[in-house]
Order: structure tokens, then sequence, then C-alpha cells
């Protein structure tokens, strides 16, 4: 049997789309104005238009806010950035997944979302690999539910995800797969470029000083393996600060000196 | 067998003084305090003391529906529980929904379903569970407050809030905000919530006699007190995130 | 959406139980320190008594209501004391809403016996006229918001309600029931405080006051209500088996949680 091993993560962000790498929060054209729903962002309504997160209002003289958020303006849209809010899974998302049940054709999965999603068989090899590898007995595990059991965490991409049908997962992929070790937490998922950060600086240096490995994904989950249980559950505590604090200024910096702080304290290394 | 001591009201639910049984001026609310992200396993919540009325709410969704069959293909649905605990009022309440918390449960949902974006979420479900654990009168009109709160923590997208308020008559005078006794006693009673993307009415009902005159004055003294309460409302949904900012921001923006 | 699943991940078991193996838990507990307890009592003012208990972050909300009704037949002159428990869907996406289930029956019923065995609740004083009218008391617990180890909490709850309560007094008076003006309080209505302690078991490892993850990834679990000097109830749930030397060794231990919890809370303050 093909033994798969957990892969070593050395990339500090997902690498599918590009907003990732946009952190809203540490973003110029996002103010520290907070609103909430129906709130009035802007009456001039010649020279703005309603962008993420707003809507015009019945008679199109105001802009109004849907979510609680930070209200930017990029160009000449005006968006409000959730400070809380649900996980809507879109294709090209690498997402962590707990497999909740299965059946002989299909694993069903929990990816923090108003729906499981489905993984198939055939989604868990890779394309192409003839019968029998390697020799020996047939790979069977392209047609049945046999690699993987209910209560395995798998890193995952989301392969199609629309209004009406439950999305489809893959785990062939770079650093898709099973994970044996380490734990998974999850936050509240519009703060997760805030744990990447602007071009990774934050999770770069929350790697660095608690000496652990970290792989953040977009459904707010995040899987973290450290040296030992001191700095995992100093990094536990450093990840929900940025999670309340996400929407203020100077996060980075605070942070680190949070971290060593805690070291201190805690007497660690 | 009855209890030893009766639920018996005054006479005159004004005092000599003028002022209500509890102090009040006629157009006074009791003091509010209310409170989101209370409940950690929830998706959204809220907690909210309206005078003597103690109330939890905690929002989940979207998320499947359980029963299957309940689900609609083209849009969300929003379910609504309303319940009291046993030990909220003076006699005892059984524990078992009643037909009364039933029908609360809808008129809330009724009432919140306006702001709710619910054709973007097909098949799926937002529960809104709300248990007062104290009541003192005009909990139907605090539950709508408190969950229009919860709904806005749990980050679903929303028209607006949703404000809710019980004027009524007591002693043939319209005053605001009716207290348990002056709910029980009184002559009139109108709980009604605003919807304020749209600045109309999405909860009404009245229970009494007014003439025309006493309930237009009464439409107005509601929005008077709605508009006060919706400030408590904003305050309290921003400010947490704004107590934060504060600690931190050193003058920065 | 949420943390908690009806499935646990089995990187979360493995990593609480390798950690336990090491002594270490992951809250930083050891295997015997109970999380801080939080206590207001006089918190719901519709109630007679009520008390608003935090262990941890699992808190719960309990409540006592009184009523007049006839007695039992076989106790004439015995008042009644019943409890009840409501796991609210508040307190976490696990709890179905409809009627009681086994959780909330089981936290209602160890509390209940935990309680009724010991010489606690004073039944004997709760008679208004022998075979005619008693008092029934009814202890609702409502569960607010759920980490693990509601039974103690649970517990611990009743206890202060019941203390901090205020009852109207009745006498009988030309064949019914009428008020004497006064209450009856906490010492009227408590004697014993019976204090219950709830392990762990996951492995082979026992611990004290199981957290929220520890107690969905645990392989059994096991209360045991005490008294100063005795044993009153004991309640094993799950599928893990216990030796007899562990049983008697936790029954020890819970006698000492016992004299240290009645010690350190002080319940007897929030008499009225």
């Amino acid at each position: 049997m093909e033994h798969e091993k957990d892969e070593p993560i050395e990339e500090p962000t997902t690498d599918n789309s590009e907003d990732v790498d946009i952190d809203e929060f540490d973003d110029e054209e996002t103010s520290r104005d907070l609103v909430v729903p129906g709130e009035i962002l802007t009456e001039d309504t010649k020279n703005y238009l309603p962008g993420r997160g707003t809507i015009f209002n019945k008679d199109r003289s105001k802009i109004i806010s849907l979510n609680i958020g930070l209200k930017q303006v990029k160009r000449n849209y005006i968006n409000v950035i959730p400070l809380r809010g649900f996980y809507t899974p879109r294709p090209g998302d690498k997402v962590i997944a707990l497999v909740t049940d299965k059946n002989p054709v299909k694993y069903i999965c929990d990816i923090n979302a108003k729906d499981r999603g489905i993984l198939k068989p055939k989604n868990t090899v890779p394309r192409g690999k003839p019968r029998g590898y390697r020799g020996g007995a047939p790979d069977r595990h392209d047609n049945s539910t046999e690699k993987y059991d209910i209560g395995d965490i798998l890193i995952v991409k989301v392969l199609s995800a629309d209004r009406l049908n439950k999305p489809e997962l893959t785990t062939v992929g770079k650093y898709l797969g099973k994970r044996r070790d380490g734990l998974v937490i999850t936050i509240d998922p519009p703060k997760i470029p805030r744990i990447i950060g602007r071009s990774g600086s934050m999770i770069k240096m929350l790697k660095n000083l608690t000496k652990s490995n970290i792989f953040v994904t977009q459904n707010g989950r995040i899987w973290l393996k450290g040296e030992n249980l001191d700095h995992e559950r100093l990094l536990i505590d450093a990840i929900r600060k940025i999670e309340n604090e996400a929407h203020t200024v100077g996060l980075t910096d605070r942070m680190s000196e949070y971290i060593e702080n805690e070291k201190k304290i805690r007497g660690m290394n | 067998m009855p209890l030893i001591i009766k639920d018996e009201y005054p006479e005159k639910l004004f005092r000599e003084d003028g002022k209500r049984l509890d102090g009040r001026e006629k157009n006074e609310l009791r003091p509010i305090k209310m409170e989101v992200g209370v409940l950690e396993n929830a998706d959204g919540s809220a907690y909210l003391e309206w005078g003597n009325n103690k109330i939890y709410c905690a929002v989940y969704g979207p998320r499947e529906v359980h029963p299957h069959h309940l689900a609609k293909p083209d849009r969300g649905i929003l379910r609504v529980f309303y319940r009291m605990a046993t030990f909220s009022v003076f006699e005892r309440k059984r524990p078992a929904p009643g037909r009364r918390e039933k029908e609360v449960s809808m008129v809330i949902k009724d009432c919140l379903k306006p702001v709710l974006f619910l054709e973007l979420y097909p098949g799926t479900s937002f529960e809104v569970f709300i248990n007062v654990i104290d009541a003192d009168g005009g909990t139907r009109c605090a539950c709508t407050t408190v969950a229009a709160l919860a709904l806005a923590d749990a980050g679903i997208p929303m028209r607006s809030l949703v404000t809710a308020v019980a004027i009524g008559k007591i002693d043939g005078e319209l005053i605001t905000d009716l207290s348990g006794i002056e709910d029980k006693a009184g002559d009139a009673d109108l709980p009604c919530a605003m919807t304020w993307f749209n600045e109309e009415l999405s909860l009404l009902q009245f229970d009494g006699n007014m003439d025309l005159e006493e309930f237009s004055q009464s439409l107005t003294l509601a929005k008077e007190a709605l508009s006060k309460i919706y400030e408590i409302q904003l305050t309290a949904l921003k400010k947490k995130y704004i107590e934060i900012q504060e600690k931190y921001s050193g003058g920065e923006k | 959406m949420m943390n908690i699943k009806r499935v646990i991940s089995t990187i979360e078991k493995n990593y609480i139980l390798s950690n336990l193996k090491k002594g270490e838990r992951i809250d930083g507990r050891d295997l015997w320190q109970y999380r801080d307890w939080s206590i207001k009592s006089n918190v719901i003012a519709s109630a007679e008594g009520s008390a608003e208990v935090s262990l941890g972050k699992t808190k719960v909300i309990t409540g006592v209501k009184y009523d007049v009704g006839t007695p039992f037949p076989d106790l004439p002159n015995e008042g009644v004391c019943t409890f009840m428990a409501e796991l609210l869907p508040l307190a976490s996406p696990l709890f179905e809403r409809g009627p009681p289930n086994e959780q909330s029956i089981e936290l209602a019923r160890v509390v209940d016996r935990g309680i009724r065995h010991a010489d606690c609740v004073q039944t004997k004083k709760l008679c208004i006229k022998e075979k005619k009218a008693v008092y029934i008391i009814f202890v609702d617990i409502y569960v607010i918001n759920y980490s693990g180890n509601l039974i103690d909490a649970g517990g611990i709850g009743s206890l202060t309600a019941l203390i901090s309560s205020k009852i109207p007094e009745g006498k009988w008076e030309n064949d019914e029931v009428v008020w004497t003006g006064k209450y009856l309080t906490g010492d009227t209505l408590v004697n014993e405080l019976p204090i219950v302690s709830t392990y762990g078991k996951i492995g082979d490892i026992i611990f004290s006051d199981p957290s929220l993850p520890e107690e969905l990834v645990c392989d059994g679990r096991i209360s045991i209500s005490v008294t100063e000097d005795k044993i009153t109830s004991i309640q094993k749930s799950g599928s893990a088996t216990f030796t007899v030397e562990e049983v008697e060794m936790l029954g020890k231990k819970s006698m000492e949680f016992g004299k240290k919890t009645r010690k350190d809370l002080d319940l007897w303050q929030y008499k009225l």
C-alpha cells in the first residue's frame, strides 16, 4: 500500500488566488471607520459605486453597509471589509476538511461552510497512474473509499462550488492530503488574511518566533505544529489575539512584541 | 393549588407623584444594556437586559436544514425559536414550548425576514434561538431587538438592524415601554418594530382599546422610543471593536 | 461556522492523549486541577432562588420556583424537590432543540441523585398540612454555554440557587393555604452540601473537570457525589472501563475535592 507521508509545509501562504496576498486590514485604503449593517456610507452616489459588502438603497440615493466591518474606499468603489462572517467556498480555495462520513462512493467532509464538501475517490489519486503500479495487486483506491477514514484531517482544494451544488474537493496536488499530526484551530474566516499579513509578513513572524509550522487556509482553519505544547499554546494565544485585534493598526509589530514578552513570562526560549 | 402569594395588580398604575409604579415618567424607557459576542459556540450572539428582562440570543447559519424536507431549493429559510425559562415568570412555566411561544416565534421571524437576503443561500437555514431567562413585560420587543444584534454579530449580511418597543395605555394615559404589571393591568399594548433600511414597521400587534387619535399618538411615541433604542444597539455592536481600537491606537489612524 | 463537530478529528484526539501521557493538559492545568469557578446568586428577579455559575467557560443558570400541591401518598408529610435540565441550543451546535434527550436527562438525574441521597433538601420541613398541602420545589438548570463538565457546574448551581432561595411561607387555615407574611430561606431548605466531582478518562489516564475538547474525545466519565464523609451517588458514562483500584482512588479524591470545594466556594454566603 502506498504510504503517503505528510509533506513539510514550506510556503507561508496558500498560493491559490491573487487576493490572498492582499491583507485588506493592512491596506492604506481601508479606514479605521467601523460601520454596521444599514449604516450610510455615502450619499454621493454620483461619484461612488457600491462595492464589496455594500448596496444601494431603494432610490439609489445612498450607499449602505451590509456588514459589520471597516469602511474602505478604492478608486470610486466603497467597500466594507467584514469583521465577522462565514466561509463561502470558491474553486481554487485550499481548505482544511474533516471527514465526517463516508460511503462506498464518496467521502463527506466538514469544510466549515454552509454545505459539506464531497470528495470522490477519483480525486484522491493522481490522474494517469496506471493500475498495478509497482506491480502486485491493482490499486483499489481510485474507485473505493478506503484511503481515508472518518476523523481524518485533510488539506484539500475546492474543485467546484456554486449556489446550488455541494462543493467538490480534491486531495491531489502539492501540499494536499492527509495530516497525521499537529492540530487544527478555527478562527473567523474574514480574519484569515490578517494572519497571513501583507506579503506574508505576519505569518512569517509567527512561524519564526514560535518555531512552528503553520498552514493557513481559506475556510478559517489553521493547521499548526510546534516544537512542544508550550510553543503551540503560545501560537494559539497569538492567533486569537490577532483575531481580536485585526481591525487595529500596528498589529504586526505589536504581535512580535507580545510573543517575545510572553516567551519571557512563560519561561520559554 | 394556588401559589401562596398571589400575582395581584394594584388599582392605580400611577403613583401619587404622577410617576409610574417603577418611578418612570410616561415616556421614559427602562434601563437597557446590550452586549454582543457573548456565546462562543454560536455563529453570532447577543445578551440584553431591559428593565428586569434578561435575554440571551444565539444565531446559527447559514447551515444545513434539519429536517431536510423543510429546505427550500431557491432560498434559505429563517427559523426563530422564542422560549421562556421555567423560572422567568411569576408562576413557574412548564418547560415545553406553549402556544404563545410559538406565536411569538413566528411574529419575530416575520419581523426579521425583510432585512435578510435569504435568496442568496438556497437550501440552507438561519436559526435564531432566543431564551428569556427573566421576563418583565415587552419580551417580544426585547427579543426582536436582541435578535437583530445577534444576526449582525454572526456576520450575516443585513439591509439594516431592527428595533422594537411596546407602547401602551395605562389609566387612560399613553406610555412608552410597558413593564410586566403595566402590560397585564393596563388598557392597551402596542408592540411594534421598525426595519431601518426603509423605516417601515415590520412587527405590529395590538391588544386593548384606543381611539384613532391615541393610536396615531402611540405611533409617534413609538418612533421616538425606537430611535433611542436603535442608538443603544449601534453602540453595543461597535463597542467591543472600538474599545480595542482605542486601547491600541495611540492617536493614530 | 463552528469549531465543534460531532466527529472529532483523530489528530485532535491524539494530540490530547499524547500530551496527557506527558502529564500535560492542553489548557495548562494539571490532571486534578479545576478551572476557575465564578458564582453569582439572585440573578433572576422572577425566581425564588437563582444562580449563575461558570466553571471555566461552561455557564449554567439555575432557578428555583415553588408550587403548592398534594404530597405523594406514601410520604404524606414531606414536600417534593424535583430537578430538570435543558441543554439550550444557544450553548452549543451539538445541542438540538426538542424534548429533553439522554444528555439533558442524565444531567438532571445525576445532580438530583447526588442531592437526594444526602441530607440536603429538607423535604420534611416542606410540609404545610399533612396529606393536604406540601411545597413542591422545582430546580431548573439551563445550560447557557457548553465548555465541558456540565454536571459539576449544575451541581454547584443547584446548591447555590437553593441556598439563596426565599420562598413564601404558608400555613393551613380554614382548609386553605395562607401566607404567614414570612419566608423560608436557604437554611431551612438546605442542610448538608453534597459536592459532585466529575472525572474523564482517555486511554489509561484519568483527570478532573474535563474541558470541552477533553470531554468530546474522552472514552468515558465518572461523577461521584459526596457529603463530608459519605458517598451519595456515582454515575459512570461512556464506554471506558475503570479498575476497582481506580474507582476507590476516585472515591477518596472526591472526598478531598468535596472538602476543598465546600471551603473554597463557601456557598452559605449566598443565603439571603
